[in-house]
């Protein structure tokens, strides 16, 4: 493996995302600073708009990094350089999660140290970890099928599959008995039941991210 | 110069509607080679095998000594690539593009690539989105260039060009060519380019070559014979002739295999030979495609 080549591609779909990666921050502080301080409706607003700001980033890089290379033709120049497909793929897949996680990361633990801070919403914090990384999945389960499918069609539709499971997620997640019973309290919790939901989720962003290198270093025909 | 820069050997790559077939390819070290087909016939399939960036379902591939696909990391160190449906990024400027690719390539020449920069009249400083289509394909190729590649694979790398921009990319090949140890392989549906770079020439028809040979021979045993028949005396059979055209009394021969004592075997056998006419690479091109079409559907 060429890590120079790698860290350099990498490199590369950071300095091409990174007015979308400053916006990001921004709008996620401002976001933060509504939930905090914006009362009851600023909570919802607030709410709304970090998920918001973190499916938009998510979208916008994958699909910047995987689908545009390909749309705009510069796969060609990229695949030029001195690189194999597991090389490419390696610097997609670490480019991603390495523009993305740092945003998620600071927005959860934003929303988690809101949580923290804040009696009435203690029993939040479950319930916000699990969907968080619910998030996570769908956003390598969008990268999956870009690379994979190389088409944006797919990549479009994995998104709204994403989305949707995100929904559904959330919605089931806060009926399963384990998370529902604590959720409206003031009590900080966790118990077996959310480390069983959260371990399953990263047990499946396992599976598409191995399942993606698997079919890419399988590919015969790559542009 | 006897080693071989690429080597194909048995080649061939199936797709639904479309396949490459057993191709056979040597490119000999120090040689440019025009690679001449019409659309669609399989140039660019056969780039991307030697690029490594489609896999042959059959057959063997040796790049610069690299077996392809699976060493194709280190033949691209060596290797550089232009092709027509190549982008490089809109946002970033041809300096940037020079910055990013400067650590890749242990051989990158700076002043080099400046001096390009001045020649083929790019500002460094400007956008890739601001260039017009002539100006991209230099920045392109100055990217390629600066790499100071063994190999340069120039995929059509005209098409589209008005002429200005065609000769001034088409001189700057001319000059790399005075480093006798680099290897080009341009491919081209335009006959005229490839004419003026290229000491070999291969045809490719529908996945297949059809014809490969170095330049001056080409044309050497390429000719028309222009015969004028008497009443009685039939056209003569002669060899190599791949096309009758002309009408009955004058028919006009064309032949790959062309001998001067042709002329006087015409005579002989009562034909007398009104002109013997050289082909430019165009017509050798045509006649040869149209022949082996001609042969397939007999």
């Amino acid at each position: 493996m060429n890590y120079a080549m790698v860290r350099r591609l990498i490199w590369k779909d950071w300095y091409f995302q990174r007015t979308a990666i400053l916006l990001a921050f921004l709008g996620g502080a401002v976001s933060l600073g509504v939930i905090a301080f914006g009362g009851r409706a600023g909570f919802t607003l607030g709410v709304i708009l970090v998920v918001t700001i973190v499916v938009m980033l998510s979208a916008m890089t994958v699909m910047g990094n995987t689908i545009e290379e390909r749309e705009k033709q510069t796969l060609a120049f990229v695949m030029s350089l001195p690189i194999s497909y597991v090389e490419y793929t390696t610097s997609k897949i670490l480019g991603n999660l390495l523009i993305f996680v740092p945003f998620w990361v600071a927005v959860v633990g934003g929303s988690l140290a809101l949580i923290v801070v804040a009696p009435p919403i203690h029993g939040f914090l479950a319930f916000t970890v699990i969907m968080a990384v619910e998030i996570l999945v769908s956003t390598c389960l969008m990268l999956a099928v870009a690379l994979v499918s190389e088409s944006k069609s797919w990549a479009i539709a994995a998104m709204v599959t994403g989305n949707v499971a995100l929904n559904l997620v959330g919605y089931l997640v806060a009926h399963i008995p384990g998370i529902r019973r604590q959720m409206w309290g003031t009590a900080i919790y966790w118990n077996a039941t959310a480390t069983t939901l959260v371990a399953s989720e990263i047990a499946l962003i396992a599976l598409l991210l191995g399942g993606t290198f698997f079919i890419q270093s399988r590919k015969k025909d790559f542009i | 110069m006897n080693e071989l820069a690429v080597q194909f050997d048995g080649v061939s790559k199936g797709y639904t509607h479309f396949s490459l077939e057993n191709i056979h390819l040597e490119l000999p070290t120090g040689s440019i080679m025009g690679f001449i087909g019409a659309n669609g016939a399989g140039k660019s399939t056969t780039i991307r095998i030697l690029m490594g960036l489609v896999h042959q379902d059959e057959g063997s591939v040796r790049v610069l000594g690299h077996t392809m696909p699976a060493e194709q990391a280190q033949a691209k160190l060596e290797i550089g690539f232009v092709s027509e449906d190549m982008r490089l990024y809109g946002p970033a400027t041809l300096k940037w593009h020079m910055e990013f690719m400067r650590p890749i390539y242990p051989r990158w020449d700076q002043k080099y690539a400046e001096e390009l920069a001045r020649r083929f009249d790019l500002k460094p400083e400007q956008k890739i989105k601001g260039l017009s289509h002539g100006q991209r394909v230099k920045a392109a190729l100055l990217l390629a260039l600066a790499r100071r590649p063994r190999l340069l694979v120039l995929d059509e790398p005209t098409t589209g060009l008005d002429p200005v921009a065609r000769v001034e990319v088409l001189g700057e090949l001319m000059a790399a060519l005075a480093d006798e140890e680099r290897t080009i392989l341009f491919s081209s549906h335009n006959t005229l380019d490839v004419e003026q770079i290229s000491d070999q020439i291969t045809f490719i028809d529908r996945g297949r070559i059809i014809d490969s040979d170095n330049k001056e021979a080409f044309l050497d045993r390429w000719r028309r014979l222009r015969l004028v028949l008497p009443p009685d005396v039939q056209v003569p059979r002669l060899p190599g002739v791949v096309e009758v055209g002309g009408s009955g009394r004058l028919p006009v021969l064309t032949t790959d295999r062309f001998e001067p004592a042709m002329v006087s075997v015409c005579n002989e056998l009562g034909a007398a030979v009104q002109a013997v006419d050289t082909m430019t690479l165009e017509e050798i091109f045509v006649a040869n495609v149209h022949s082996r079409r001609e042969r397939l559907t007999a």
